[in-house]
């Protein structure tokens, strides 16, 4: 159902009341004109915003934190339950990663309790862009710039008022709640919605095409028939494989298993962002690893995100939210490294003639 | 709540053998029962220092307990061999793909084996022996640097070796006093004048260094043996152990969930197969 606010009420009046009883998450503004998310116990107006596009971390850190405790040897305490939680302001670019860790930590051999606990808990609040970082590219990978699943709520502002819209049941289900504020939306506002997410995909698309990533471009078959190019050694030149890259990515879900002693002296585990670019990241017993060199691990991360992923999901592990560029001290732009791959992959095509 | 996806249950080592120099295999008791099928792997865990992954040597058809055969070659395992009987370690599993023993029903089986790659070997021969008439023939073929290293000296493998079905053959890299058996790399004894098989609807089953899987690879399929029909043993560092962690990723494989046994069809495309 999609709905819009009575004239009697406001936006902050609907998110007030939305967030009532969960621990809130919410965009704000940083000094620096970027937006990060922060943690309260209520939606503070003023404060808060649903952001006009995505914040800088990633939103997996809530459902797959940088560092998590597992546990201690022979302990048999319970963990703290986490509590309710509601994110606003979430952009479509994470809204669609979460697809890529479900698939890893739900959809696998053994689901991951602590996930599986961290989603149930959490109502995601997604909101359209209503502009771009310079790093943006999602048209590249199939993505826009607005929800159209995944959502449990969706909020979408338009000059003539708020879409808001349920993703799921339990979306349903809170919005019923707040029912009093809203009235359903007219055919009108859905059709200046529509014009105005037609109007900011094109002019993100064009953007995107600009940097040389034309959408629909065929990213796994670029990054396929350029394996053993030289762009991958060019690039690692530069690389100081500090691993932000792999961090601030909004799909990298790879982790360790940390061995050492908590405060007491017991035994402890704890599970941390692992970094792919890292020497010793896939290193066995003895010494020997399968990425021996930079460029491998450099190319490694482009074969997970445009060829593992295709082969075992259906889908780019890459989203488009260009924080790895933003992240990269030696100013690698992924999007120069996927064009000149699509340039290689074309060229060879051509003077093959395999088309 | 202890995260049980990644934390072990704690096990009591019961017995260990000195096997080589640098190989020492590990009986450990689990506190509860652990069922695995041959090729499976399990990771131990020393609390607060590290784990590691390894695959039984034992039987599969003993669950309370498990013989891992363990060569000293980094942290984990430098650990390892300073313990002693009665000491107490942890252990997750069983994890990962089991060799497909019910599709070698009425076929020949092939056992290559090199070093420490033997161990895995040992639970897959121990399965077959009690079962053999199911089995057209077994093959082995294990080779060792010198005859100092070679694993299992004094138990079943030189046995087996007297049992009609069973066809069991040794080499050794190096000459040394007192050994009156085969010298010469792995790939020779796999020759048609060491090996008489029938590698056209034969089994092969290979785990060993990765230098002696390339070569050895090659060898079979020079005899004839089919991709789909070569069964190998890789490893990677698989940590997780359940298709997580990202570790030991080959091409659109997981090592620890899709593997770690495959048949060489379904990874030979992949660049640097054989290194690790």
């Amino acid at each position: 159902m999609k709905w819009t606010i009575r004239d009697t009420h406001g936006l902050d009046d609907v998110l007030i009341a939305l967030s009532k009883g969960r621990e809130v998450y919410a965009l704000e503004k940083a000094k620096n004109g970027s937006f990060r998310l922060s943690n309260a116990t209520n939606w503070q107006t003023g404060r808060h915003t649903l952001g006009p596009y995505r914040q800088t971390e990633p939103l997996k850190a809530l459902f797959f934190p940088a560092r998590e405790f597992i546990g201690r040897w022979k302990d048999k305490a319970a963990r703290e339950p986490l509590p309710e939680r509601i994110v606003f302001g979430v952009k479509n670019c994470d809204l669609s990663s979460l697809a890529i860790f479900d698939h890893v930590f739900l959809g696998g051999v053994a689901k991951d309790p602590y996930y599986a606990e961290a989603r149930e808990k959490t109502i995601l609040v997604s909101t359209d862009c209503s502009d771009h970082l310079d790093v943006c590219f999602c048209p590249a990978v199939g993505e826009q710039p607005f929800a159209e699943s995944g959502f449990d709520i969706n909020i979408a502002q338009t000059p003539g008022g708020c879409i808001i819209e349920d993703g799921s049941a339990r979306g349903a289900k809170l919005l019923n709640s707040v029912e009093q504020m809203l009235t359903e939306a007219e055919s009108p506002l859905l059709e200046a919605l529509r014009q105005q997410r037609d109007k900011h995909y094109g002019e993100l698309a064009a953007f995107s095409e600009a940097h040389g990533l034309k959408p629909g471009t065929d990213l796994r078959a670029a990054v396929e028939n350029s394996f053993e190019s030289e762009l991958w050694s060019d690039f690692a030149k530069d690389c100081v494989e500090c691993g932000a890259c792999n961090f601030i990515c909004c799909t990298c879900h790879c982790f360790l298993l940390a061995d050492g002693l908590d405060k007491d002296g017991t035994p402890a585990r704890t599970k941390l962002w692992d970094a792919c670019l890292y020497n010793g990241f896939s290193v066995t017993a003895g010494g020997g690893t399968p990425r021996p060199f930079r460029a491998e691990r450099l190319r490694n991360r482009f074969d997970k995100k445009f060829i593992f992923f295709p082969q075992v999901l259906g889908r780019y592990a890459c989203d488009g939210c260009g924080r790895c560029t933003e992240a990269c001290i030696a100013k690698i732009d992924i999007r120069d490294v996927l064009r000149r791959a699509v340039g290689e992959s074309t060229a060879l095509h051509a003077h093959t003639g395999d088309h | 709540m202890n995260q049980p996806l990644y934390m072990p249950i704690p096990a009591i080592i019961e017995q260990i053998t000195d096997e080589t120099p640098d190989i020492k295999t590990f009986r450990i008791r689990p506190e509860e029962p652990m069922p695995f099928k041959a090729g499976q792997f399990v990771e131990l865990a020393l609390p607060g220092i590290g784990e590691a992954p390894f695959t039984p040597s034992s039987s599969p058809k003993i669950s309370d307990h498990m013989e891992i055969t363990i060569m000293r070659t980094g942290r984990v395992t430098d650990r390892l061999h300073m313990m002693g009987e009665g000491e107490e370690l942890g252990v997750r599993g069983p994890m990962g793909r089991a060799y497909p023993i019910d599709d070698f029903h009425g076929r020949e089986i092939l056992i290559v084996g090199g070093g420490c790659g033997v161990g895995p070997l040992r639970s897959l021969l121990l399965a077959l022996v009690d079962d053999l008439d199911l089995y057209s023939r077994v093959i082995v073929r294990y080779g060792a640097k010198t005859p100092d290293s070679i694993v299992f000296r004094d138990a079943q493998m030189h046995g087996w070796g007297q049992r009609g079905a069973l066809d069991v053959m040794l080499t050794v890299d190096q000459k040394a006093p007192g050994w009156d058996g085969h010298v010469g790399v792995i790939t020779e004894i796999l020759t048609e004048d060491y090996l008489d098989c029938h590698a056209d609807d034969g089994i092969a089953v290979m785990c060993g260094p990765p230098i002696m899987m390339k070569y050895g690879t090659d060898m079979l399929l020079q005899r004839g043996y089919r991709p789909e029909n070569i069964y190998l043993s890789m490893e990677r560092n698989m940590s997780c152990g359940i298709g997580q962690c990202g570790h030991c990723r080959l091409g659109r494989y997981y090592i620890c969930k899709d593997g770690p046994v495959f048949s060489y069809d379904e990874i030979r495309n992949n660049p640097r197969l054989w290194d690790d």
